[in-house]
């Protein structure tokens, strides 16, 4: 895909830069208020994903890791990329597997999920945690990795 | 009094911790890790002789998966305890007779490791109280058994002969595993027992009523065959006896060990661990149970007693002849009268003293003359003469010689052939003939393997050296203990075999005597008949060998049988790849495609499944008209001349699916639809510029009719699919429960587990409830990017090479 930036358009450039947080931040807001409303950390990270193809088709590879990761054009750079989503895969699968071994030390059962509630805090007054939301981190780390990689390998094609 | 759990437990899993460490023990001990192995079997043995001694009978259990009813339960009886000591026993002195015989061996680490886990898994396979357990012990000892046989990994015949052992066991251990599970739904069946139940002791303690279902289900026959096809595949029984010889690749230490003490006696066990459950206290005198393995026995018995009388080798001679004693002990407890259990239960002894000790003759004797060589063998008597004096007892008491301690065996089971045919009259009469006839090839190959020590050395015998004292103890124990058998049988029956003659029979079990018999009785007659016969047709042993070899050709060996299937197997495999894996995208689609409507559309067949009723359509206009425009879409789909207008026309379906959702209250399907539709649509914009504009040329005519029949079929299957699905709603409907326990609860407490505590169900139902499923999916995400990534840097490297 490396030599596709060329032939993107200024306009189409243009509305990515805009549009490519937007997406990010709505990706995030998705995982975070997915259990009480629409989203989850699945949804959020196709979301996140999406965002990162559209930098790919729009500005190529090379772009994600000259302009903003600053490692210069190279074969092996490139490896050291997709190593890293490599990396942030496996550290959502171990989020969700660790989120889920946890409460085998308070003798729940595996997978056991609970829900918190914290009273009387400063600003915010009532906050619920549920342990569940650990496990949709994982969720999503892992999904974001593992599409990243796939997308990064297939687009290196 | 009940049995210790820590000290159970111990037995069983204290030789596989033993195994995991002795790696590092043989780092730091070299070749004599030998000592280390059997002082872990001696510990194990002294924890089964203080269950033995402590009288220990009944149950322990421990939770494995109660959500299944499935649990770690070990069952100490007598049967039990036979083999555990078996098992242990044998493993002490085989472990020590190793130290000797594997003296510069390669892998020895491996070796001793793999033994210490085989004998875990086999004290695992004697205690099992439980189906589950019982079947993962089998398999284990199957596995551990492979290890071992192909313990030289560089020979192909090793390999063979580990591969045929694993083919056979293994296969042989499902068929059981199907009849674990239908007399679990057996159970399920009766009201004597409450729920289903895997636990052996209370299956054996309901045995009327498990029969009784079985029975009205016309399942008793396929059942009892089911669970004889895994004892008859792990004991060798016939047409599964092709395995045990050539499984004598294995160093002989595991010949003695695995393929006479215990692994071939696991199917002997489940014989009579199962006998109880399947043989009523009245049984006929033919009935189902008789038929199955009194002939089975018998009829292994004698086929394999005539192959030992064809081995030109001593340990394919031992190979057979430990398989017609399998059978004589199975055929034994296929009886249904009192003498058929004692000879099984005696002989189960008996035949682990005299057959270890002989194999481990056997072991010496390739070791210090170098051949195995029946031919080349003879006169051994003055080079080896402790181990002739083994020798000799142990033959002679495999042989049935009075007063050796096979004898009383056999006796036993002679007389039960007689009652058997006396009681039945008429066909019957073939069980004693046969016992006989068998017995007559016992006698002559016995006689023969006691005979390589007399007589006149060959020529080509070259020196025969001294066996190194770790190697001559072993055997000159188990050889005592044949006398000690022989001279006070009562004594080994009344502390060992009564109790294990209680095991193997239904009811009211009491303890029996033998005695040297005194006057002449029926069964003397049998057994004199067998000695006078042998001892008349021992000078002719060679023409007898030549000629069962000469009719041994081509169809008539069981192992022509397996070698042709084997190989058919392998050319039919070798026809079909090549037409399902053409390395076209095309193929593997519509193979897979196929694949998924044949086995779709049979089980719906095969369950039966009915249309649900069909009630008029019930949709809003709006859903009709977003569906209209989707279904415009898929035609443009078809018709679309590029790439790119086909990726664009085909997010048209999927954005449609997504408008349907919304439409239908499902916002969160909505949003991922849309997501999805929207990375695969960028991805494949992604991928497209790399393909060909199209597909070179239109595929042919009977291609495109192929691929429109199949996705019209593919298309159809998933409607039905959906229809059937959604048509079986639970009750309770499921929904509710999640409706009811996705939110906070009016009343709660600070912390709670038992709600999901959010409110959007889906996304609960997927990181909560069904937290596992998501888990899974996840893994394979991440599996899947692994895979692709390894697929394209692998196909970098392979155009390299």
């Amino acid at each position: 895909m490396s030599g596709s930036s060329g032939r993107t358009t200024v306009i189409s450039q243009t509305v990515a830069r805009i549009a490519v947080p937007i997406i990010l931040v709505t990706a995030i807001a998705l995982l975070f208020r997915g259990h009480n409303l629409p989203g989850g950390g699945f949804i959020g990270a196709v979301l996140a994903v999406a965002a990162f193809a559209l930098v790919y088709v729009i500005f190529g590879l090379e772009f994600i890791q000259r302009e903003i990761l600053g490692i210069s054009p190279d074969g092996s750079e490139q490896h050291r990329l997709v190593e890293s989503y490599r990396w942030m895969a496996s550290l959502g699968l171990a989020i969700a597997v660790g989120s889920s071994l946890a409460p085998l030390a308070f003798d729940f059962p595996f997978l056991t999920q609970g829900v918190l509630f914290l009273e009387h805090l400063p600003i915010y007054g009532e906050l619920e945690v549920a342990s569940a939301f650990a496990f949709d981190i994982g969720v999503f780390f892992a999904v974001v990795g593992g599409l990243l990689t796939i997308v990064a390998e297939v687009g290196n094609e | 009094m009940q049995p210790t759990p820590e000290v159970v437990l111990a037995v069983v899993f204290l030789p596989f911790l033993a195994a995991a460490f002795t790696p590092a023990v043989y780092r730091l001990l070299g070749e004599r890790t030998a000592y280390f192995a059997a002082a872990v079997a001696l510990v194990t043995l002294g924890l089964v002789t203080d269950q033995y001694l402590a009288g220990a009978h009944g149950t322990v259990s421990f939770d494995w998966i109660p959500s299944l009813g499935i649990s770690l339960a070990f069952y100490v009886d007598g049967l039990a305890l036979l083999i555990a000591f078996l098992a242990s026993g044998v493993g002490v002195l085989i472990l020590t007779y190793s130290g000797g015989y594997m003296h510069g061996e390669p892998g020895q680490a491996k070796y001793y490791a793999t033994l210490l886990a085989f004998m875990g898994s086999m004290l695992g396979v004697a205690l099992a109280g439980d189906l589950v357990a019982l079947f993962v012990f089998w398999e284990l000892t199957s596995l551990s058994s492979f290890i071992l046989i192909g313990h030289y990994t560089g020979e192909e015949a090793s390999q063979y002969a580990a591969r045929k052992s694993m083919l056979i066991t293994v296969s042989g251990g499902l068929f059981m595993l199907v009849g674990f599970v239908l007399l679990v739904w057996a159970s399920g069946q009766t009201a004597a027992i409450e729920g289903t139940t895997y636990s052996i002791p209370l299956l054996i303690e309901h045995a009327d009523a498990i029969r009784e279902v079985l029975t009205a289900s016309a399942l008793l026959v396929p059942v009892l065959v089911l669970v004889g096809l895994g004892a008859a595949t792990k004991s060798a029984q016939v047409p599964f006896h092709v395995w045990l010889p050539n499984a004598m690749e294995a160093p002989t230490p595991v010949s003695a060990f695995l393929h006479s003490a215990t692994m071939v006696k696991a199917g002997v066990y489940l014989v009579g661990r199962f006998r109880p459950l399947f043989l009523p206290e009245e049984a006929a005198v033919l009935g189902d149970w008789t038929l199955v393995f009194a002939v089975l026995g018998l009829l292994t018995m004698t086929v394999a007693a005539i192959l030992a009388v064809s081995a030109t080798d001593i340990k394919e001679l031992l190979a057979y002849s430990t398989a017609s004693h399998l059978g004589l002990i199975i055929g034994a407890f296929g009886f249904a009268n009192t003498y058929g259990a004692e000879a099984g239960a005696f002989h189960i002894l008996n035949h682990a003293s005299f057959k270890a000790a002989l194999f481990l003759v056997a072991g010496i004797i390739a070791h210090e003359a170098g051949t195995r060589q029946i031919e080349k063998l003879g006169g051994l008597r003055k080079h080896l003469p402790i181990t002739a004096v083994i020798a000799v007892v142990a033959s002679l008491s495999m042989a049935g010689f009075p007063p050796f301690n096979g004898f009383y065996s056999k006796e036993l089971l002679f007389e039960a052939t007689y009652y058997a045919a006396e009681e039945m009259g008429g066909v019957a009469w073939v069980f004693p003939a046969v016992a006989v006839f068998g017995s007559i090839f016992t006698f002559l190959y016995s006689i023969k393997f006691a005979s390589l020590f007399f007589g006149d050395e060959p020529d080509g015998l070259g020196h025969v050296h001294r066996p190194p004292v770790a190697m001559l103890v072993p055997p000159a124990i188990l050889g005592a203990l044949v006398l000690a058998i022989s001279a006070a049988p009562n004594f080994f029956i009344n502390a060992l075999i009564g109790e294990v003659y209680g095991s193997v029979v239904p009811g009211e079990a009491h303890s029996f005597s033998v005695h040297f018999p005194t006057e002449l009785t029926p069964y003397v007659i049998m057994s004199i008949i067998t000695i006078a016969v042998g001892a008349i047709a021992f000078p002719f042993y060679d023409r007898i060998h030549d000629a069962i070899n000469a009719i041994l050709r081509g169809p008539v060996r069981a192992n022509w049988w397996y070698d042709n299937f084997v190989e058919g197997l392998t050319t039919t495999s070798v026809a079909v790849t090549p037409k399902i894996q053409t390395g076209l995208l095309r193929t593997y689609a519509a193979w897979g495609f196929l694949g998924f409507v044949a086995l779709a559309l049979g089980g719906y067949a095969a369950a039966g499944v009915s249309m649900p009723a069909f009630d008029g359509l019930s949709v809003s206009i709006p859903i009709v008209l977003v569906l209209l425009v989707a279904l415009v879409g898929a035609f443009a789909v078809d018709v679309a001349p590029s790439h790119v207008a086909g990726v664009l026309t085909l997010s048209i379906v999927g954005f449609m699916v997504a408008i349907f959702y919304i439409l239908a209250d499902a916002p969160d399907l909505a949003l991922t639809q849309l997501v999805v539709e929207t990375l695969v649509l960028v991805i494949f914009l992604l991928v497209l510029d790399r393909l060909p504009a199209f597909y070179g040329d239109a595929p042919d005519r009977l291609v495109s009719l192929r691929d429109g029949v199949l996705s019209v079929a593919v298309g159809a299957t998933v409607f039905f699919t959906v229809l059937l699905s959604t048509d079986a709603s639970p009750d309770p409907l499921l929904k509710e429960f999640f409706v009811a326990r996705a939110g906070v609860p009016a009343e709660h407490g600070p912390f709670f587990t038992d709600f999901g505590g959010g409110s959007n169900i889906v996304n609960v139902i997927l990181v909560d409830f069904r937290g596992f499923d998501t888990m899974g999916e996840i893994s394979v995400v991440v599996m899947a990017s692994l895979a692709i990534l390894t697929l394209i840097r692998m196909r970098g490297r392979g155009e390299a090479q």
